[in-house]
């Protein structure tokens, strides 16, 4: 192999590159949120819902975690426009990630609700709390302990599933990079970069994710 | 059944699993609904659908329970504290120091900070006793408490329950602990498939039972 390496003309693109990390990072976000109101409703609907309201939940969670997200984003983004509906790239992925986290996060969160144990809500019952007293003191923080590890998981993984945005012209980190390396042809030297950037994004996320975890559930991850 | 009980008694109920002894002192709590009679403290009839009374009535009461029903998410200090100062609204720094000199009292005087999970089942009951103490209750009811402990736990469980019995606090207790029975209680109570078989004192019951079944379920339980 006869490459000559040249980080020089990507270094000099670091700021523009950072930019579209912070991108990166914004559509995992929003994503994650509003995923997390949809999964609320959808877990709770699923529990508490009729017959056919558990039906739909089920039908919206077993077609989105058994498609590509990837697949459903070019849904939105190539076939609504037919019927009307125009999006820009950055609405477009962000609604398809946040139906996607939405349907991962009702069961995600479904399993936390199903965790709480009946003896602590008859305790609690028995010491007199009331029912607000109940969810604000026993249950939600019973429920966090418990979906903070996948959560946590979840976070990350939609970090880097983020990167899928590129393809539809959103200029996050990848989209970025693929701009710079279709200039300066350093391909290899361009991705590079970027590959170290997403591993320092996921690295602080996931000690800062720990670091709250432990301090505020007591959940033992280990952070090296 | 048919039973009243006065102030400072310690009323031990034994007899069969299935018999109603668990179910009598859930009924009492409010955790199941009576379907027929009624429960009186001070003459007082209570009416288990109504709440206000329902939360008067477990305000006098405290049980504990055979799984201990800690939560899980609070420490020892925080498990024997909620309720006075969440519920009861009592300024945190008298509950404090109750809190700490009742987990001196059940032997547990270094463990504030320590989370339920962290503890044998003989510490998370004590705990569970001094979080029933911490209610100030009229009548504490302990359900089976021995039994979910190893062998060599159980007695320093009793050995609280005991040092509790001398101060003169109102108990009910169910328990398999024959010896513990007849040397703690003041009556005891026989019960089987929901009804009383027979009430007396600790030497008439194990002595000179008059009911056959009585006799029948003593000799078998003493035998071993």
């Amino acid at each position: 192999m006869n490459y000559t390496f040249q980080f020089g003309v990507v270094f000099a693109q670091l700021p523009y590159l950072l930019g579209g990390a912070l991108l990166t990072l914004e559509v995992a976000f929003l994503s994650f949120w509003l995923g997390a109101v949809i999964g609320l409703f959808g877990a709770l609907g699923k529990m508490y819902g009729g017959r056919v309201i558990r039906w739909l939940i089920n039908a919206y969670v077993v077609f989105f975690t058994n498609t590509p997200a990837l697949v459903q984003i070019f849904f939105l983004f190539y076939a609504l426009p037919d019927a009307g509906i125009l999006l820009t790239p950055m609405t477009a992925v962000v609604i398809g990630m946040t139906l996607n986290s939405g349907a991962y996060l009702t069961d995600i969160l479904r399993a936390g609700i199903l965790s709480v144990r009946r003896e602590e809500i008859e305790t609690a019952q028995v010491l007199g709390m009331s029912g607000p007293q109940m969810v604000r003191f026993v249950i939600l923080p019973h429920i966090a302990k418990t979906i903070y590890a996948p959560l946590s998981n979840f976070f990350i993984w939609l970090v880097l599933g983020s990167s899928m945005a590129a393809i539809f012209g959103v200029e996050e980190l990848t989209g970025r990079a693929i701009n710079i390396s279709t200039q300066n042809l350093r391909t290899i030297e361009t991705f590079s970069v970027i590959a170290v950037i997403y591993i320092a994004l996921t690295f602080i996320a996931s000690i800062a994710l720990a670091l709250v975890g432990r301090w505020a559930f007591r959940v033992r991850a280990r952070i090296f | 059944m048919n039973l009243s009980v006065n102030k400072g008694e310690v009323i031990s109920l034994i007899g069969p699993s299935g018999s109603g002894k668990s179910t009598f002192l859930r009924v009492l709590m409010g955790l199941l609904p009576p379907t027929a009679g009624e429960v009186r403290i001070d003459g007082g009839a209570i009416d288990y659908r109504s709440r206000p009374q329902l939360r008067a009535m477990r305000d006098r009461m405290a049980i504990v329970f055979q799984q201990y029903n800690l939560f899980q998410n609070m420490d020892v200090l925080r498990n024997v504290t909620i309720a006075p100062i969440k519920i009861k609204k009592r300024p945190r720094a008298d509950v404090e120091r109750e809190a700490t000199a009742l987990l001196l009292k059940v032997g547990l005087a270094e463990k504030h900070h320590a989370y339920p999970d962290e503890l044998s089942g003989g510490q998370q009951q004590r705990v569970a006793i001094a979080r029933a103490l911490a209610l100030k209750p009229e009548i504490l009811l302990l359900d089976e408490v021995t039994a979910a402990l190893d062998p060599e736990l159980v007695t320093e469980v009793l050995d609280t329950i005991r040092s509790l019995a001398s101060e003169g606090i109102t108990m009910l207790i169910v328990s398999h602990e024959m010896a513990f029975v007849r040397e703690v209680s003041t009556r005891v109570v026989m019960m089987d498939k929901g009804q009383v078989v027979e009430i007396g004192s600790p030497a008439e019951i194990f002595g000179s039972p008059k009911e056959a079944r009585t006799r029948e379920f003593v000799g078998k339980i003493l035998r071993h």
